[in-house]
């Protein structure tokens, strides 16, 4: 996820809290993530400006067996007097705990290395690792995401490691309708937290739509408190599976 | 094999000894004899062996001991369970039809439990299912029952406790052994070689399912209690005649089986004779089923009889068939076709019999979030709450299963067996059974004969189905005389 916590490069292309689950193998996912800054930050020291700007991710991530994925990212961002641009790439492999060794939580750590062109991100090259546990229980679910960041390249390259938690809780309503909220952060360098005018902080209203097991749905709107984040996000996710060998009967 | 289905069984033996009164008595005078003389000596029953007749003083011909055991299903993989006599499956309990045997089950578990005699048109107070009133067996105590064995061909016993969401028991345990009833006529024998394939699976957990809610997964599996590779190969020679007696002692996975370069000569399911005996490629058999199946050696090599599907067979679900003079490394099945139709097994022309109830059961599920497991339901109710089914003693019942929700279901009736009418729309008879697959979104009617009085339990084989609610209890009418 492009989050970095210096506030004029926020970056808002993948907003989405991962569950442990990891895409089954011989499948592929395909993700087309649509984000649109309703109120967000001008264009500043040469970055482009976040406020209405319409980003659109696609991510496919291919299963590999039933530990591990990889996920590979194209980024875009459209706005007024820029039009339609490549944004950056980036690769994530993710590895998770079995199911078959029947852990009570879901479990799994995702990395993430890309590259993103400086006019939409100061920081070009960006390393991510995210720890992620979940867990599904009756009606209710929980995720939460302690992700930390570290830049390549760039002006940040010398704040250290960023801690980007991020944190999910939901209800099934019905079996095809879940609402819950989703909580994003970027709290600055686990060594020198921003003060909370700087940091990010993101709430999203969210609702999942469980139509079909190869379409994934969710929609919400997110606002964003503190000076540092966009303050008003309209964010979509739809995604469907593909099935390249024989099903599991 | 000769048919042997009587559809009106007679002189059933009502002799338990588990009234409750004597029950206590026994259990607390046995309390104390276990802690004089220490583990009781049971009547091992040795794969193969007959069981004596019983005699007249209730000396059992078998004990059946419930404890929990350390089990290895492979090198480097044992398991903690619970199983009978210390070994998986129990042992064979080989009787003969008609010939009264006394079985004696020790309880060393600190919990209740309660055996089931699968498959046996037995009395309610020995059939083994609370839910019909058998008596559950105390933790340490014991029990003595008598019964007399009915109908002949290849059943099981099975605890029938519930799991609830306790993975560790009922079925997903391994408290299941092969009950084969000899018929009274004798076996005809035409094989060479006779051998037990019991299929399990182990280490449940819960996962997603495609259709939303949880389910049941399984991190490995196991033939005659031991992972593919590890158990003693079955030795054959060419030209031999085979008879595969298998059985699905899954809690809740169906199972396909395949032996590669060979075929199935279909004899009898769930103990009974098929009217056709159809050759197959794959067997399939959902929980609780059995296939009785005739192979001719006739292909050299070294073979895994195993699941075609290999996320299966690499957990474990196969076994090696190795022809004499022959080594190598086994061939595994999965260019098989996935294929199953109980109708080919039936009649070449279906007879048309004409019920005298007609009782619809319709199967539908409550969604109870995307971590949990669906409550089931038989026409809108769950257990305990489903509504009874009354029963005619002499008459013709037509149940016709509709199946509304996303799962298959492997349906069950104690005490009696059905025969097939019609499966998805199409009409067939000759095949009797006792567990029937009822797919997603089909329908399946099935046949009873009223025949055996008392209450009898219906329900789904998947043991996380019949712990939410796959439940009903079948009564007889009360016939009043003027």
């Amino acid at each position: 996820m492009v989050c970095a916590v210096a506030a004029h490069a926020q970056g808002n292309y993948e907003i989405q809290v991962y569950g442990a689950d990891t895409v089954a193998p011989r499948s592929t996912m395909v993700e087309l993530h649509s984000n649109f800054t309703a109120e967000g930050h001008p264009a500043m020291d040469g970055v482009a400006a976040t406020n209405h700007a319409e980003h659109e991710t696609v991510e496919i991530t291919q299963g590999i067996n039933d530990w591990s994925e990889v996920g590979f990212y194209i980024f875009t961002s459209e706005q007024s007097g820029l039009g339609v641009e490549w944004v950056g790439d980036h690769i994530r492999p993710r590895v998770r705990v079995p199911e078959r060794w029947r852990w009570p939580v879901g479990v799994s750590l995702s990395t993430e290395v890309g590259y993103q062109r400086a006019i939409f991100s100061p920081d070009t090259w960006t390393w991510e690792i995210r720890p992620i546990i979940d867990k599904t229980t009756g009606r209710w679910y929980f995720a939460v995401n302690p992700a930390l960041e570290r830049t390549w390249h760039g002006p940040d390259v010398n704040l250290g490691i960023d801690f980007s938690p991020a944190v999910k809780i939901s209800y099934d309503f019905t079996k095809q309708i879940t609402g819950g909220l989703e909580y994003y952060a970027d709290y600055g360098s686990i060594t020198n937290i921003a003060s909370l005018h700087n940091q990010q902080q993101q709430f999203f209203p969210a609702i999942d739509l469980n139509v079909s097991p190869k379409w994934e749905i969710n929609f919400g709107v997110g606002v964003g408190p503190t000076s540092a984040t966009d303050h008003w996000i309209v964010k979509g996710i739809v995604g469907r599976h593909f099935d390249w060998g024989k099903k599991k009967q | 094999m000769k048919p042997t289905i009587q559809m009106r069984p007679e002189g059933n033996v009502r002799d338990s000894t588990a009234s409750r009164r004597a029950f206590l008595r026994n259990t607390s005078l046995a309390a104390g004899a276990l802690m004089a003389r220490g583990p009781l000596a049971w009547t091992q029953t040795m794969p193969g062996a007959s069981l004596p007749p019983a005699e007249p003083a209730v000396r059992p011909n078998a004990t059946l001991e419930i404890s929990e055991i350390e089990w290895e299903l492979a090198p480097k993989k044992e398991i903690r369970t619970t199983a009978y006599n210390g070994q998986i499956p129990g042992p064979l309990l080989r009787v003969t039809e008609g010939k009264p045997v006394s079985i004696e089950i020790v309880n060393r578990l600190d919990r209740e439990e309660i055996v089931h005699w699968h498959g046996q048109w037995i009395p309610v107070p020995v059939d083994g299912a609370m839910e019909e009133g058998s008596p559950m067996i105390p933790a340490g105590g014991k029990t003595l029952i008598r019964f007399s064995p009915k109908p002949a061909g290849l059943h099981w016993y099975h605890t029938h406790a519930m799991a609830n969401h306790d993975l560790k028991r009922g079925l997903y345990s391994g408290q299941f052994g092969v009950l084969h009833v000899d018929p009274a006529s004798g076996d005809p024998g035409r094989y060479d070689q006779e051998q037990f394939i019991v299929l399990h699976d182990w280490e449940p957990y819960y996962t997603a399912s495609d259709d939303g809610s949880m389910m049941v997964s399984y991190a490995c599996g196991s033939v005659n209690g031991r992972m593919l590779g590890h158990g003693e190969p079955i030795r054959v020679r060419e030209g031999e005649r085979v008879l595969f007696q298998i059985l699905n002692a899954s809690a809740t996975e169906a199972h396909w089986l395949a032996l590669p370069g060979h075929k199935f000569q279909v004899l009898a399911m769930d103990g009974a004779p098929v009217a056709t005996q159809a050759t197959a490629e794959t067997l399939r058999l959902g929980p609780a089923e059995r296939i009785t199946a005739l192979v001719t050696m006739n292909t050299p090599s070294v073979w895994v009889l195993g699941e075609p599907r290999k996320d299966f067979r690499d957990a474990g679900v196969g076994v090696v068939i190795e022809y004499a003079e022959r080594s190598g490394k086994p061939q595994e099945p999965g260019t098989e076709k996935l294929a199953w139709n109980y109708r080919i097994f039936g009649d070449a022309m279906p007879l048309a019999r004409v019920p005298d109830l007609t009782i619809p059961l319709v199967f539908t599920s409550r969604f109870k979030g995307h971590g949990a497991l669906d409550e089931w339901m038989i026409n809108g109710k769950s257990w305990p709450h489903t509504d009874s089914i009354v029963l005619h003693e002499g008459l013709r019942h037509r149940l016709v299963f509709d199946n509304r929700s996303t799962d298959d279901h492997p349906v069950h009736l104690h005490r009696h067996n059905f025969e097939l009418v019609s499966v998805g729309g199409a009409t067939t008879s000759g095949v009797h059974k006792d567990v029937v697959i009822v797919e997603a979104g089909t329908k399946v009617a099935v046949d009873v004969l009223a025949t055996n009085p008392g209450d009898t339990l219906f329900h789904c084989h998947q043991q996380d189905h019949m712990d939410m609610g796959f439940m009903a209890l079948f009564r007889y009418a009360q016939v009043i005389k003027a």
